[in-house]
């Protein structure tokens, strides 16, 4: 473990128990150093996770406090907690694409409905791969999984006209971007932006799954041929919605949820209150 | 003290506020609407925050986040809420969070009928979520005033236990109007031996301790204390683990703080009980004031009877069915449940059940139980709505 690790990192969570050859690492890395970038301190950070992947392999692994919650509840919890939590504290999310942009979806439309103060990053790996590969919402469309033996049949969150980003956007959020893990500083810096954004922000990041995503549905092990089948992914001249950078930056725009709240809440208490609000303790 | 007439819905929202509830979400359902109305009016006005949730679901996690940022925090809900909350009722068990939950019964399975009351998450209550290896506190108001005093009391309980703490009411208790006594300062909250405590922070990293240990502050988030909490196994300083002995010590923990100090739990009402009756009506709720009235016109008439109110439901009180008698459970179910609990606390004493679904028995009925009961014979079933245990 590195001294730069040691400085973030819990010492009793690495190494990480993630795959060899998972792209998850990488992601992980981008968003420290965004903090850094961004000169926080351990105390200035609470760090959520979810199930899967991402969460699993996040949790608990930040020096300072973490929580995580069960799939796709994290967003409703960073609620309650962005509106207990003073303005300067920041929240991270890390989750994955399944926590993301299925079970946890409509929780996260309404945190950018709310424009609350939070900066998701989703570490997607186009499938459920902690189960085992199954399926999810990003697997690129006839992709053979564990669940798709014959090919997968589903509209995604990434195909035809569909981008899932372009929903988040429409729902309020004020900062939305993506990325491969495998890109450098240009990825760092929308994490700044995205954590230093005064509501939500959302990086959507793709990484490489070696074990599952690689074996079963671009049948190969090989590392480097995973990696490259991702790093086509982004090649200028593909697909659109692989473009990797900012997606859309509306920061400042719109007030964020709970210091609105809490500035309201003070307003009506100054006008409203009562001897009956009384709390005995 | 002030003395108002209104609803049980007003009375929880009064409850909370004086407890320092200062965060509510919820979601809009029959009969427990009036508690989310009441706060977002209140809860502005007291410095608190109100949040109107996406679903049951939401409602119970943004309270949990909360908690977790140092608010006290309350849901409520009805039944086909109820069951949604068993995603967050885990998290906040496990990870020993402080969270009211009120549920206003009504009758079911699910949406049923929203104005009509019922006794259907009797269980549910005790099994809120899945996996076991944990007891959960439910406390079970009969009226407007408990279920103020209730209110007050369950965060009082949830803050020294740190866990969550059900209030299980019915529909005739939270939308019945009643007169009721509200405290304006603490002497007169103390009069009415309630108690408030400040919620307060544990200075972690430590996340619990393997005993059944209270009155440790829940771990609180953004005080840079490196707490951790989670929906994992957790070690003692609160690592997700995959160790077997690291589940059997939380489960210990979590079994064990709560049947190792029920004394400060365990409540009832006894009506009769001081000559041995040969008849025990056994309650709780809205059922329990017909059962009062019962036992009054069956003493009256000279048959030797008393009564038993739970109000607190779990950990349920076995010893109070210590004694040989004829019990009978009068409920708002057809399916019997609270009896079950009866007959296995009860060991050889007989164990009868009235149910009835969607409204109240009438005192008469239960009279006429009695007296068959006395008699030696539980009387013919003459509705389709009383059955015979």
């Amino acid at each position: 473990m590195d001294r730069w690790a040691r400085r973030w990192l819990r010492e009793r969570k690495i190494p990480s128990t993630a795959c060899v050859g998972c792209g998850l690492g990488q992601v992980h890395k981008k968003v420290l150093m965004a903090v850094e970038q961004l000169k926080l301190g351990v105390g200035d950070v609470v760090w959520g996770t979810g199930i899967g992947c991402a969460g699993r392999q996040t949790f608990n692994t930040w020096k300072g406090d973490n929580f995580a919650g069960t799939h796709g509840r994290v967003y409703a919890i960073a609620t309650g907690l962005r509106t207990a939590l003073p303005d300067d504290k920041k929240i991270i999310l890390t989750v994955g694409d399944g926590d993301a942009f299925g079970i946890g979806l409509s929780h996260l439309l309404h945190c950018a409905r709310r424009n609350l103060g939070v900066a998701v990053i989703v570490a997607d790996n186009f499938g459920y791969q902690s189960t085992g590969g199954q399926y999810g919402f990003t697997t690129p469309l006839g992709c053979v999984t564990d669940s798709s033996p014959y090919g997968t049949r589903e509209q995604g969150w990434l195909q035809n006209d569909i981008d899932i980003l372009t929903l988040l956007k429409d729902a309020g959020a004020t900062f939305l971007a993506r990325h491969s893990s495998f890109e450098g500083q240009n990825a760092v810096d929308s994490v700044v932006k995205a954590i230093d954004n005064r509501g939500f922000s959302l990086v959507h990041f793709i990484y490489p799954c070696v074990t599952h995503f690689g074996a079963i549905s671009l049948g190969s092990r090989d590392k480097e041929a995973v990696y490259r089948w991702f790093e086509r992914l982004f090649q200028d001249g593909g697909d659109p919605r692989f473009r990797s950078g900012v997606y859309h930056d509306a920061r400042g725009s719109r007030p964020e949820f709970a210091a609105s709240l809490r500035e309201w809440t003070e307003r009506v208490s100054k006008e409203n209150s009562t001897t009956t609000g009384k709390r005995f303790d | 003290m002030k003395r108002l007439f209104d609803t049980g819905n007003a009375a929880i929202t009064e409850g909370a506020v004086m407890a320092g509830c200062r965060l509510f979400s919820g979601y809009p359902i029959t009969p427990a609407t009036e508690i989310a109305e009441n706060m977002s009016r209140r809860m502005p006005q007291v410095g608190g925050y109100y949040i109107q949730a996406e679903d049951e679901t939401a409602s119970f996690h943004i309270c949990i986040g909360g908690a977790l940022g140092g608010l006290k925090a309350m849901t409520a809900t009805s039944g086909p809420g109820y069951v949604l909350f068993s995603d967050p009722y885990g998290w906040a068990i496990g990870s020993e969070v402080p969270v009211v939950v009120v549920n206003s019964q009504r009758v079911g399975p699910v949406s049923g009928i929203t104005g009509a009351p019922g006794q259907g998450e009797f269980y549910l209550s005790r099994y809120p979520t899945h996996g076991g290896n944990f007891e959960t506190i439910v406390l079970a108001p009969a009226g407007v005033q408990e279920a103020f005093s209730m209110t007050v009391e369950a965060f009082y309980l949830a803050e020294r236990f740190r866990t969550p703490v059900t209030l299980l009411a019915d529909q005739i208790v939270t939308d019945g109007l009643e007169s009721f006594d509200l405290p304006e300062n603490e002497e007169e909250l103390r009069a009415m031996g309630l108690r408030v405590i400040p919620g307060k922070a544990h200075a972690g990293p430590c996340f619990y301790p393997a005993t059944s240990e209270i009155d440790i502050p829940p771990v609180r988030l953004g005080r840079n204390t490196g707490g951790a909490c989670s929906d994992w196994t957790p070690t003692e300083e609160g690592y997700d683990t995959e160790e077997v002995e690291a589940q059997v010590k939380h489960a210990y923990r979590l079994t064990r703080k709560v049947l190792d100090h029920r004394d400060l739990i365990d409540r009832y009402e006894g009506t009769c009980l001081e000559d041995d009756p040969d008849v025990v009506l056994v309650s709780y709720g809205s059922p329990s004031r017909v059962m009062a009235s019962a036992v009054k016109k069956a003493r009256s008439l000279g048959l030797k009877v008393g009564g038993i109110r739970l109000k607190s439901l779990w950990p349920f009180q076995d010893r109070l069915f210590a004694r040989r008698a004829v019990y009978l459970t009068v409920e708002l179910n057809l399916d019997g449940q609270l009896v079950r609990e009866v007959q296995r606390a009860a060991g050889g004493s007989a164990v009868h059940f009235i149910g009835r679904c969607g409204e109240l028995p009438t005192a008469a009925e239960l009279v006429e139980a009695v007296i068959g009961l006395s008699e030696g014979c539980f009387p013919a079933p003459k509705l389709w709505e009383r059955w015979a245990w």
